[in-house]
Parts: C-alpha cells; structure tokens; sequence
C-alpha cells in the first residue's frame, strides 16, 4: 500500500449555514417566545388584578417603605400642601383607600406611584411648577393610575418579565440585571394606551375640581424646555410614555371635544 | 438602553474581527497542510511499510484558540433550542488542525509520524459553563528511518 498525499477537498467537520443568518433565526425565537409569553401573562396578570380589590391591595402593600432616595423632611409643610392638593383632587377621582404623599429630593421631573396609596412626587416638580393646577393635574394622573389599577399591572408584568429572563438567561446575566423589576416598581408606564387614559382622567377632574383645565400640559412644556424628552424620534415606539408633543396635542384635543376651557391658573406658593 | 447598545456593538466587533481572524487562520493552516503533507500522520501502532527505523522520538504540538464574542452569544442562543452548535465547530476544528501541524513542524526531517493522539481541554475564564478558550495537544511518534546509502 502506497502512501498519497491527498488532501479532502471539502471539510465536513464544520456546517456551512451562515452564522448570521443562524443568529436571526434564533434571536427572533426567543425573542417572539418572551413576546409571546409576556402577551399571554399579561392577561393573567389583568385577571389577578381585576380581583384584587382595594382593601386587600392596602393591606398587602401597607407597609411598603418608599425607599427612592432621602425624603425632603426639612419642610414638612410642603409635603402637607400637596397632601391638601391631593386629597382635594379626591372629590373627584376617588380612589379607595387612603393616599399618602411623599416628597424626594431629586433634580429630575418625575412623579410616581406605588402600590398601597403611595404617591412619590420629586423636588424638582415643586421648584419648577408655577401653577397650583399644573401639580393638580399630575397628582390627578398618578390617582387616576390608582384608580385604573395600572400600578399593579406594571408590577406585574415587570415580574414576569424578569422570571422569563431569569429563566432562560439565568439570574445573574446581563440581561435579566438589565430587566430587574427595580426599574418597573410602581411606574405604570407599560402601555401607552393607558398613559392616554389617565392623561384624559386627570384632565376631567381638573375640570371637575377648579372648573376649567388651565395648567393641564404646563408639566409637558416644562419637560420639553428643560430638553428632558430624549425618547423622541426612533427610540419613541418603545418608550411608554406617548410623546410629549403628541400628549400635548391630545389634551388640547380632548379638551376641545368635551368643551373644557382654559382660563386663569392658581399660582402655586411654595 | 445603553446597555444593549454596547452588547450590539461587542457583537458586531466580535462578528466582523473574528471572521477576518477565522479566514486568515484557515488560509495559514490550508497552505502549511499541503506543505506537510507529504509526512504521512497515521494513528496506527505501527509504521506504514514496515521499515528499518533508526530513531523513534515523542512529538507534540499544542495550541489555545479562543472564541469571540459573536460566537459566544450564538452558542448562548443555540443553548437553549438545542442542535448542532455551529458556532464552536470552526474552532475546535481549526484547533485540531493547528495542534497537528505545530507537532509536524517540530519534526520536519522525520519520515512519518505514528500514534497520533489528540486531547482537547476547555480553558474557562472562572465563569460558569463559560468555555471561553479551547486547548488542543496533539502528540505521537515520529520515526526516523535508515537511510540506505546511494539513495
């Protein structure tokens, strides 16, 4: 037996499919399975929700500690003011269980709530807010959230998003850090559908409350002066929250439809 | 947000360096593989056509390759609907070729090389289930034969 130095002309140790083409395939599996999954949870979660009912909801979350960064105690007689604002907004969106108010001191615009009747509103709103109306109409958004349950719902939808993660990345990838329920506690800006829908309540209890809706998007331009909206442009079809400009328009229109008005605002002395 | 920007980016770094460090590799071993292959490599006990053996000596050669990026979240994915995992394929096997030719160049005068035995181990960065590095050693015999005089 002779020796022939042949080498084989095709190496059949390795597939020849495109790596890239193999990693939009699967990618988008499971990326359509976590879709899909998160879809399906979602109505379950409404489900739960819809019968969690307010008491029970109070109870559980009752002794919940706010712990989003150091409370503004030094004036308690803000933190009372709003309190007032808000318990005044409560003759007409009425939410069922007691609502507390908590001031944190922070440069950012931003006001949350948390489940168990606890409103978070930040520093900065109080410094940058000119009109009593103009706070009036965010503390009626977040009561309206109450009021849609739409706190629960975010909170749930952000755990299942972190358990879907969690199982099949693994608890402690990057990924599932970067989905952590910490940022979805209490915010309830999943849907857009629903920021709309408590855009539109706050501005009928504004109106129910001082009898016109003047104020109703100072927040808004507030925001877009200070340049605090970069989710404009690509990045808006996964952001939550509509568009600032296209909030804006929707107020003035749903305004415009129930025949609200716009008059003089109360100035806001704090 | 941010974050995903940067995994978007180490992957397509990962993707387009790794498949200019692949070509280039395959290009290198193909070249060098016709070069030696007239040193027939066999895994037998014992030489090919029975000759005359003046000296027997233990060659190896080993070689670390390393996966990037893109590969690594390919087999991530892969890891969890199953199959064939395509991305680590090219790796080991560009491994194995390597190792094989390190041992040959190690003994370029010999006239054939027998018992190849070929031992691949994982080098894992402390991460877990994260096979990071592949080692491959390749060793055998290689035999020296008598030479005749006048040929």
């Amino acid at each position: 037996m002779d020796y022939k130095p042949i080498l084989p002309e095709r190496n059949s140790n390795i597939s020849h499919n495109h790596p890239v083409k193999e990693f939009i395939i699967l990618a988008s599996g499971v990326v359509g399975f976590i879709l899909v999954c998160f879809w399906v949870l979602g109505f379950f979660v409404d489900i739960a929700v819809n019968n969690l009912s307010p008491e029970k909801e109070g109870l559980l979350f009752s002794k919940v500690n706010i712990n989003m960064g150091v409370k503004a105690d030094d004036e308690p007689e803000k933190r009372e003011a709003v309190q007032a604002v808000v318990d005044s907004l409560r003759t007409c969106i009425d939410v069922d269980y007691p609502v507390q108010v908590t001031i944190i001191e922070s440069e950012k615009l931003n006001a949350f709530a948390f489940p168990g009747g606890h409103i978070v509103v930040f520093t900065a709103i109080l410094d940058k807010m000119e009109s009593e109306n103009g706070l009036a109409f965010i503390l009626a958004h977040e009561l309206a959230h109450f009021k849609n349950r739409d706190h629960l719902r975010s909170l749930g939808r952000g755990i299942v998003l972190a358990a879907l993660s969690s199982m099949l990345t693994g608890a402690d990838s990057s990924i599932s850090r970067l989905l952590a329920p910490t940022g979805y506690l209490g915010q309830a800006q999943f849907s857009q559908s629903r920021e709309t829908k408590a855009d539109i309540s706050a501005l009928e209890a504004l109106n129910c409350r001082y009898g016109h809706v003047g104020g109703a998007t100072e927040f808004f331009e507030i925001i877009q002066k200070n340049g605090q909206d970069v989710k404009e442009g690509a990045l808006h079809y996964f952001a939550s929250h509509p568009e600032l400009r296209y909030r804006i328009q929707a107020l003035r229109k749903t305004a415009k439809e129930k025949g609200f008005h716009f008059e003089e605002v109360k100035e806001l002395f704090l | 947000m941010i974050d995903l920007k940067i995994l978007g980016i180490l992957i397509a770094l990962g993707y387009f360096f790794g498949k200019w460090a692949e070509r280039s590799h395959y290009k290198s071993i193909i070249k060098r593989e016709k070069e030696f292959a007239k040193l027939p490599t066999t895994s037998t006990k014992k030489p090919l056509g029975n000759p005359m053996v003046a000296k027997a000596e233990l060659v190896c050669g080993s070689v670390v390759v390393s996966v990037d990026y893109f590969k690594r979240i390919l087999a991530a994915l892969r890891n969890i609907f199953g199959g064939a995992v395509q991305s680590y394929e090219t790796l080991v096997d560009r491994a194995r070729r390597e190792a094989i030719l390190r041992m040959k160049e190690s003994c370029n005068n010999a006239d054939q090389i027998i018992n190849l035995r070929i031992e691949t181990s994982s080098i894992s960065k402390g991460g877990k289930n994260k096979i990071g590095s592949v080692e491959v050693l390749a060793y055998g015999t290689a035999i020296y034969c008598m030479k005749h005089n006048g040929l």
